[in-house]
């Protein structure tokens, strides 16, 4: 019993670190405010139900929701490139809130509120080695992508634009290409996420589920690969202790929905780097 | 389609952009002087309107006094509310740091409410019977004319002392160029207080006809912010005409499109006239103009 709960929770890591890291590569890398990266989590999560309902192998399902996410991410950062700061919060935040109402009203493919249910899962120990394994390849292909020269670039992009397009660099192009790869990985968590649960609602996909995205992110530290680890363990865990002192589940989700809208605004105000942050966010 | 329908749908979407307009109104004039966008103003509406509640139907007071009194205290909502973005500020929080403190903030508000008052939906059931009024075919009951001019008042309200005092004067100054301002003597933090305060009783009213016109939920902040800022962002959120305009575009359009898409498609022509305006004119209908 308390071993599956165990390996539950450890999925879970698994799953909202594989979405933390991505969101890092473009918020704190990139530099790019990026406030829809939950609706790239959805987008994932409905195309690999979807495609799996219509008797596409898993394997299929999963690959396509990644690209597929990874082009509404191009698309997404195409379509906003010429806006800046508070306006690109806003915009990605009301793709968010696009992608979201689609979920809702949708019903020929989303059966919208009632959400899909009977997703072919996957559950044990076996997944949470495909999860662990997954993690492990989103962490080192982000470590290896930020230590390149790409990510060199990025980060020039993103302290300097106009000096990184001085020396010769396509900073456009870098941005769009970053969004993709970001939204790329969290699509794959998103399938991740729809194959463990078995089914999915567009309740997963809202505006608490961005607060703890970012919590995550900004705990651990904007450009800090560990920092997210470490964060994303210690807020996934966190809640988790909630249900040892009975607390009734009704009880339970507001709960966690304060405990994270807290932590995020303690950081904000004691320690806007985070635990391991290399840059604050402009 | 008959002609009664389309009026029918017309006056709903005037109702709505009555609604919205009070929220977007105050988006607009807290952006235009605190530089923030401030997804908190949502959390106001709601407040205000539980407290309501508890003044009426829980303490028993007389529904007017429990409305001044809930509205009363946004007043103080309001000014803690700026001084904390004054105390952020000087620490050179950033716009976007104080964005997601303001959702944070929302969606903390919104969860507390959820679990004082349980997730059960609440009406103040103040009117037994509605009696409601036709005209040309179109049906709108005497609350929903209230609010259209309660509405009008404080637009008008809020425009007079905007463009005609010497206090709206100073805040167009603080808003244009906060530091030169404050160069000839003016307190841009005072008037920046001013504006929040101002914006938040304004919210906490709007709160209080949401309630008597629909319900009271814990969420209702988050929906009617998003509405809010929509309008804002369409009519351009640095002009607090074009974001009254806004929300009443906002409001027509989503009630007169029910005629031509399925009813359950009102949210999401909100979100795309939202992300078009954002994408290709992120500046809004009346952005540019001073």
């Amino acid at each position: 019993m308390i071993e599956a709960y165990l390996v539950h929770i450890l999925i879970l890591i698994g799953i909202y670190g594989i979405l933390a890291l991505s969101l890092n590569l473009a918020l704190g890398y990139g530099g790019l405010l990026n406030l829809g990266h939950i609706a790239f989590f959805g987008i994932g999560a409905y195309t690999s139900a979807i495609l799996s309902l219509h008797g596409a192998p898993l394997i299929i399902a999963f690959i396509s929701s990644g690209l597929l996410t990874g082009l509404s991410g191009y698309l997404l950062s195409f379509a906003s490139i010429k806006l800046k700061e508070d306006y690109l919060c806003l915009a990605t935040l009301g793709f968010n809130f696009v992608i979201y109402s689609l979920m809702l009203n949708m019903d020929f493919l989303t059966k919208g509120a009632k959400g899909i249910a009977g997703i072919p899962r996957i559950t044990g120990t076996i997944y949470l080695i495909i999860t662990t394994s997954l993690f492990l390849i989103t962490y080192f292909v982000i470590q290896k992508l930020t230590k390149s020269d790409f990510g060199k670039s990025l980060q020039a992009t993103r302290d300097h634009e106009l000096l990184a397009q001085t020396l010769g660099k396509n900073t456009l192009l870098i941005k769009n290409k970053t969004m993709a790869c970001s939204a790329f990985f969290a699509g794959i968590a998103g399938s991740i996420y729809a194959h463990y649960i078995g089914f999915i609602d567009p309740s997963t996909f809202g505006l608490g589920e961005i607060i703890l995205l970012l919590t995550i992110v900004i705990l651990g530290g904007l450009a800090s690969l560990k920092g997210t680890i470490l964060a994303t363990i210690f807020l996934i865990t966190l809640p988790e202790l909630l249900r040892f002192i009975a607390i009734p589940s009704s009880i339970l989700g507001p709960a966690r929905a304060i405990i994270y809208a807290l932590t995020l605004l303690l950081i904000l105000m004691y320690r806007p780097r985070g635990i391991l942050g290399k840059v604050d966010l402009a | 389609m008959s002609f009664s329908f389309i009026f029918q749908l017309l006056l709903n979407g005037i109702i709505a952009g009555a609604i919205y307009s009070l929220v977007s109104s105050g988006f607009s004039l807290i952006y235009t002087t605190n530089k923030v966008i401030n997804f908190a103003h949502g959390a106001i509406l709601v407040v205000s309107a539980y407290l309501a509640y508890l003044f009426f139907n829980i303490i028993g007071l007389p529904f007017v006094l429990a409305s001044i009194l809930a509205i009363s205290l946004m007043v103080l909502v309001g000014y803690t509310c700026s001084k904390t973005i004054q105390k952020l500020r000087k620490k050179n929080v950033s716009t976007a740091m104080l964005l997601l403190a303001s959702i944070s903030i929302l969606i903390l508000i919104e969860n507390g409410l959820l679990l004082v008052f349980g997730p059960k939906t609440k009406n103040y059931a103040l009117f037994n019977t509605i009696h409601s009024i036709e005209i040309f075919g179109a049906i709108i009951t005497p609350l929903e004319i209230a609010i259209i001019l309660i509405s009008s008042l404080l637009l008008f309200l809020l425009y007079y002392f905007v463009q005609k005092t010497k206090t709206g004067l100073k805040i167009r100054a603080v808003a244009d160029e906060s530091l030169l301002s404050e160069s000839i003597g003016i307190s841009s933090n005072k008037m920046k207080s001013i504006a929040l305060i101002i914006a938040s009783v304004i919210a906490g009213i709007a709160g209080i006809l949401v309630g008597l016109e629909f319900k009271i939920e814990p969420f209702m902040g988050t929906g009617l912010i998003i509405k809010g800022f929509t309008g804002a962002i369409i009519g351009g959120v640095t002009s607090i005409t074009g974001a009254i305009i806004g929300a009443f575009i906002l409001g027509i359009t989503e009630n007169v499109g029910i005629a031509f898409l399925p009813s359950q498609f009102k949210d999401a022509i909100t979100f795309m006239l939202l992300f078009v305006f954002l994408l290709f004119k992120p500046k809004g209908l009346l952005g540019g103009i001073k």
